[in-house]
């Protein structure tokens, strides 16, 4: 049986199966109609007529059942999530697998074209050591990305000592997977 | 190399946390929905070929070392961590046997309300075998659509071939 327990790990190694049979065009694929539209409709099912309030109860939900490190700050304008220590990206660091180039992008993959669904964009930024954050804004809404510090205070992921990774992936206003720029 | 019985878990990959996120089940299912769409059976039969023979193979090297012992020590441990299991390990002189009285992921799936691939169950054999056959086994199922039960047997003891019709379509 395929379990759940290691699901992050045979998760993982799919993505680099797929990878070598359909390229990078089959991963996003797999992102966008096995993750976002199949397996996680409960979430669509919270966020797209609910907005925020549907991403603090779904997030609140599974976060919590995946035991992750994290805190969220909502307003009725935006919504955050900063990732101390991803459960995920920490079950693959601790059992030394990676079978795909960069893991973290799966989750643009499913949460970028949900978000887009809700009429809502995403600025993010995961350095590739289980941390990351999150905010999510209407797409109306022009107002950049939070300094740090500013929204989640002492709780913002990018005030920790080990926050800067060699290498760090960045998302503006996004709902592609694909449009990041790595920060150095 | 250390007996299976000397490593701190018979799993080859462990978590900080006792048990998986049961949600998960729903991106497996949707993950074999996928395959069978875009690639049919044949597709699906590869991934779970692969899966077994590649992820598992730090699962099959144990086996092989560490015999029938180390495979129900195996399950024993996949099923503790996997939430809503109910599941009874035998291991007898030539054979484990892996009763699962409820299986975790298709009653999650149920209380979830979602359409569970009817050849869900098929992935327990066909990754199963392709982890087993390396370490001298092959495995024999019957039932499933929620409760099955699994026998993991020294190759050459088992001479009945697989039967497609003993693994039940979910429904």
């Amino acid at each position: 049986m395929i379990g759940c327990y290691d699901f992050c790990g045979h998760y993982e190694w799919t993505f680099g199966w797929m990878e070598q049979l359909g390229g990078h065009d089959l991963v996003r694929a797999y992102w966008l109609e096995a993750i976002s539209q199949d397996a996680q409709t409960h979430a669509e099912a919270e966020i797209v007529p609910h907005g925020i309030e549907g991403m603090k109860r779904y997030w609140e939900h599974t976060l919590a059942e995946e035991a992750a490190e994290h805190v969220m700050t909502a307003t009725d304008k935006v919504y955050r999530i900063d990732m101390h220590q991803c459960p995920s990206k920490g079950f693959l660091i601790h059992n030394g697998l990676e079978q795909y180039r960069d893991y973290c992008d799966h989750c643009m993959g499913w949460i970028g074209p949900m978000m887009e669904k809700a009429g809502f964009v995403v600025d993010h930024e995961h350095n590739h050591c289980g941390q990351c954050w999150w905010e999510m804004r209407r797409k109306n809404d022009a107002t950049p990305a939070s300094e740090p510090g500013a929204l989640s205070g002492e709780n913002d992921v990018r005030l920790r000592s080990d926050w800067k990774s060699p290498q760090t992936d960045h998302y503006e206003r996004a709902t592609d997977p694909d449009d990041k720029t790595a920060v150095s | 190399m250390p007996s299976p019985d000397s490593l701190p878990s018979p799993l080859p990959y462990t978590d900080t946390k006792p048990v998986g996120a049961a949600d998960f089940y729903t991106a497996i299912n949707a993950t074999f929905r996928f395959l069978f769409r875009h690639f049919g059976r044949e597709g699906l039969l590869r991934y779970w070929h692969d899966l077994g023979t590649k992820y598992h193979a730090p699962v099959s090297a144990r086996w092989k070392s560490g015999g029938l012992h180390a495979v129900a020590a195996h399950w024993k441990a996949f099923f503790d961590a996997e939430p809503g299991a109910e599941v009874d390990v035998i291991e007898e002189d030539h054979e484990v046997r892996v009763c699962v009285k409820t299986c975790p992921a298709i009653r999650h799936l149920r209380e979830q309300g979602r359409e569970i691939v009817p050849f869900f169950c098929q992935h327990c054999h066909y990754v199963s075998e392709a982890m087993a056959k390396p370490a001298g086994l092959t495995v024999r199922l019957s039932g499933g659509n929620g409760a099955c039960e699994q026998r993991f047997v020294k190759t050459g003891a088992e001479d009945a071939p697989q039967r497609a019709e003993d693994i039940a379509t979910v429904s």
